[in-house]
């Protein structure tokens, strides 16, 4: 039945108005769509209303609120496509208002919502536009069949531009406040990505920053060194989820090949946003598997964005956000908050992982600058591209010099160098060779390796010309202990082999002599020996003295008693001491001391001639004096004969048998005495050695 | 071993040798075992007296230590060869020094033996007498060259 709208003009106008100060006090998009639903609808004396909004594509139709409507029917019309064959969708496409008087009109004008029911009467929808822009519509639905007079048309419109005006007040006044809220987490996003150059444990924290305010969930993963995909963090607001991702990523490891979600992100560098996860796919995802059906029911996965981390043309990583049990499906607002968010953790992440780089770099130039070894860089046209200091210092040349000259230019022995020298695979286990050099009029023994790769040679020398010197020291000795062991070995074995000859009858006198020469040969035998050692002792700083108080002109006298019982007749050996002042020192080792001097002195007169020791007190000292009138010592040689190993004639051609240690010994032990040994010799004409000892008196 | 190609004692002329040595010990030690093989035994302390017999008393063979005081044994051979009258003398050199080098130096100064010790003795003897042999038969410069080619003996 049709009536005809009965209440007045005014009566209208006074609706409106009271509609109109509703929605000026109206702040959010709800309170506005809660007054327009309420008072609205009322004052158009409908029985139901809805509002519905054009989605962001411009795709659809989502309903925004509703009143009166039954929620079975509702339930259809939650979102439907904007060329769907209705009134609202007609309307946001045209931007005209329908009005229809009857549900028979309407079943006529729209034959496809025929079967959606045949209750209903009168039913309108208006645009709701501003500045000539249609964002959304309004239905009203009233109880009876009515023919809507222009005036009452003109009413519906006017009822849907208050409402038009309020809702795009509101709306835009709540995208102002979550464009705010976004731009409050980036800024503090950003400087929770400025805060550390730990960037994976600051990323951790980001996607904990995430939720529950962006997503209810947020993942980051990595592309590792080797191309790998490497899950940095996953965040939820119950911790026990996560560890429940974690566990479901070691069951359902990502497939890098996968063709969705983040391997692709990672692969392509594209985002990947889908506002609604279509259930095909994810039935795709879990195919047989009830277990995982299970699980992704119980994760109830609506939304999702993957964006990729990418800085200087590199995806570094992927952010990705899933809305499911509490946060809204995503937007486009959400999306776009996503990338930025995503394009400034990948700048932070290239950032520090620049800064490491610039860091690390910074500390192998360093280490470079100073380790002992020289390193040499060549590239493959043999120009020298590294020459670090030790480089320079082992062959005398520059860095300046070097660096962007051929190395054959720079170090004309280079060849010489390194023409022995293997060139090794990265990784090989080095094999230097060590090889004579002369540079700067200098002969070097340097031992070099190097390791050849794509983009060059690196060479690593090491100027071991004090080892080889020392080796060679060492060498010599053993050699010259060998060369002393060896006389009184032929003495001793000689004296044996001849005393066991049966076929000769020795004199007496030859008998003896032979036993006594393996008795002092031997003895000769075990000194050398002890020398030997006690070297080694000394060089361990393990020799221990006993220091006393002892009268040194008295020891000089034991020493001179023995010695002349064995010293040849060319030698006048004399002893020329005052009372001395006591000294502190080990009388055995002062004895040893005094021994070694003194049978130096009578070895070094091979002319014979005379041998002093002269004990003098001197100024809170005493000194003490071998002199001889013998060889000498070469000026050049004075200071050397103090050396371990050193020989006054290495050769020994003229020389006379020692072990090279006696000296080293005599000074070692003088000085653990707290005393002093020095020479002076005049070659030709004699030495003296001097031995100073610390009174105590 | 001794005995076998020694020198007959009481044979016209008994082979003369001069050790030369600083070390007594080893001097005792070749007078009694050259003596057992009926050889005449001069014997110096040091290169310039062994320098001084050599010439005075033009000996068969020298044995000769290298390292001595003042004089060396290389010098004495130098100047063994070096003076026309002393330059036949064959020179056997009787020494610690084991090197490769210094058994090289001693073949260059025309040494026909190298003797390192310690040394058996006894078979000194029968040593000498089979250098003094070979060189009447005409192979001193062989057993010059033996010396660094290994054969000591």
């Amino acid at each position: 039945m049709t009536t005809v709208e009965g209440s007045d003009a005014a009566d209208r106008a006074r609706r409106l108005q009271r509609v109109a100060e509703l929605l000026a006090e109206a702040v959010t998009p709800e309170q506005v769509l809660d007054a327009i639903l309420t008072e609205g609808v009322r004052a158009a004396e409908a029985r139901a209303g809805s509002i519905g909004v054009v989605s962001e594509d411009g795709e659809r139709i989502e309903m925004l609120a509703q009143i009166g409507y039954p929620p079975e029917v509702m339930a259809n019309w939650q979102e439907f496509p904007i060329d769907a064959p209705t009134p609202m969708s007609e309307v946001l496409r045209t931007g005209e208002p329908i009005f229809i008087s009857s549900v028979k009109e309407r079943n006529r004008l729209y034959p496809a919502l025929a079967d959606q029911g045949q209750e209903g009467h009168a039913l309108v929808v208006v645009p709701l536009a501003v500045e000539g822009q249609v964002f959304g519509g309004m239905s009203l639905s009233f109880d009876h069949d009515i023919e809507f007079e222009p005036e009452r048309r003109e009413m519906k419109v006017a009822l849907a531009r208050q409402a038009a005006q309020a809702l795009a007040r509101s709306r835009l006044f709540a995208a102002e406040q979550a464009m705010r809220e976004r731009m409050t987490f980036l800024a503090e996003a950003s400087e929770l990505l400025a805060s550390s150059l730990d960037y994976n444990r600051t990323l951790r924290r980001l996607a904990q920053l995430c939720v529950p305010r962006l997503a209810d969930w947020c993942a980051i993963d990595m592309v590792g060194a080797d191309g790998a995909i490497e899950r940095l963090a996953v965040a939820h607001e119950d911790p026990e989820k996560v560890k429940w991702a974690y566990e479901l990523q070691e069951r359902y490891p990502p497939d890098p090949a996968a063709s969705r979600g983040i391997p692709q992100v990672l692969r392509t560098g594209e985002p990947d946003f889908l506002p609604t996860i279509p259930p095909e796919l994810l039935e795709e995802a879990i195919g047989e598997d009830d277990e995982l059906r299970r699980i992704v029911d119980e994760l109830g996965l609506k939304s999702s964005i993957a964006v990729p981390l990418i800085a200087r043309g590199r995806t570094l990583g992927a952010l990705s956000l899933i809305a499911a049990e509490t946060h809204p499906p995503f937007k486009q607002a959400d999306f776009e908050l996503a990338v930025e968010l995503a394009r400034r953790a990948a700048v932070a992440v290239d950032n520090a992982r620049l800064y490491r780089e610039a860091e690390r770099g910074a500390n192998a130039a360093r280490a470079l600058a100073y380790v002992a070894d020289g390193v040499v860089l060549l590239d493959r046209d043999g120009i020298v591209r590294h020459w670090n200091p030790a480089t320079a210092a082992i062959t005398g040349v520059s860095e300046e010099h070097a660096l962007g000259r051929p190395v054959a230019e720079v170090v004309p022995a280079w060849e010489q160098l390194t023409s022995h020298v293997p060139l090794l695979a990265p990784g090989s286990a080095p094999r230097p060779v060590t090889v004579p050099i002369v540079l700067g009029g200098h002969e070097r023994w340097v031992a070099v390796s190097g390791v050849s790769f794509g983009g060059g040679t690196v060479y690593a020398l090491q100027d071991v010309t004090e080892e080889r010197a020392l080796e060679k020291t060492r060498s010599d000795f053993v050699a010259t202990a060998s060369h002393e062991l060896r006389t009184p070995l032929a003495a001793v074995y000689g004296a044996v082999r001849t005393l066991r000859r049966e076929d000769i009858q020795l004199s007496e006198d030859d008998h003896a002599q032979f036993l006594e020469m393996i008795e002092s040969e031997a003895t000769r035998l075990a000194k050398i020996v002890d020398q030997i050692l006690l070297a080694g002792q000394l060089d361990a700083d393990a020799v221990e003295l006993e220091l006393t108080e002892c009268d040194p002109a008295e020891i000089a006298a034991g020493v001179i008693e023995s010695a002349s019982t064995h010293v040849p007749p060319s030698i006048s050996l004399n002893l020329d001491a005052e009372r001395a002042q006591p000294v502190a020192c080990d009388p055995n080792k002062l004895r040893q001391v005094l021994v070694n001097l003194v049978d130096n002195a009578v070895k070094y007169s091979p002319q014979g001639g005379e041998v002093v020791l002269r004990v003098e007190s001197d100024n809170g000292s005493c000194r003490i004096d071998v002199f001889d009138h013998g060889l000498g010592i070469p000026p050049g040689e004075q200071s050397r004969i103090f050396e371990k190993f050193y020989r006054l004639d290495p050769q020994q051609t003229q020389g006379v048998g020692g072990s090279g240690l006696g000296l080293y010994i005599c000074r070692e032990l003088v000085e653990r005495m707290d005393g002093t040994l020095t020479v002076e010799s005049e070659p030709g004409r004699g030495s003296r050695f001097s031995l100073v000892l610390p009174s105590t008196r | 071993m001794h005995g076998k190609g020694s020198a007959t004692p009481g044979s016209n002329s008994a082979r003369r040798v001069l050790v030369v040595d600083d070390e007594r010990a080893i001097r005792l030690l070749c007078r009694v075992n050259l003596a057992a093989s009926g050889m005449d035994v001069l014997e110096a302390e040091d290169g310039r007296s062994g320098l001084e017999l050599a010439r005075k008393e033009r000996p068969d063979l020298v044995l000769l230590d290298v390292m001595m005081p003042g004089v060396d044994g290389w010098t004495v051979a130098r100047e063994l060869a070096a003076d026309e009258d002393t330059r036949d003398i064959p020179v056997v050199f009787l020494t610690a020094r084991a090197d490769a080098a210094d058994k090289r130096l001693g073949e260059q100064l025309g040494g026909v033996g190298y003797v390192v010790k310690p040394f058996d003795p006894v078979s000194i003897g029968d040593f000498v007498e089979r250098v003094l042999s070979r060189i009447e038969r005409g192979e001193r410069e062989q057993l010059r060259r033996e010396i660094s080619s290994g054969r000591e003996r």
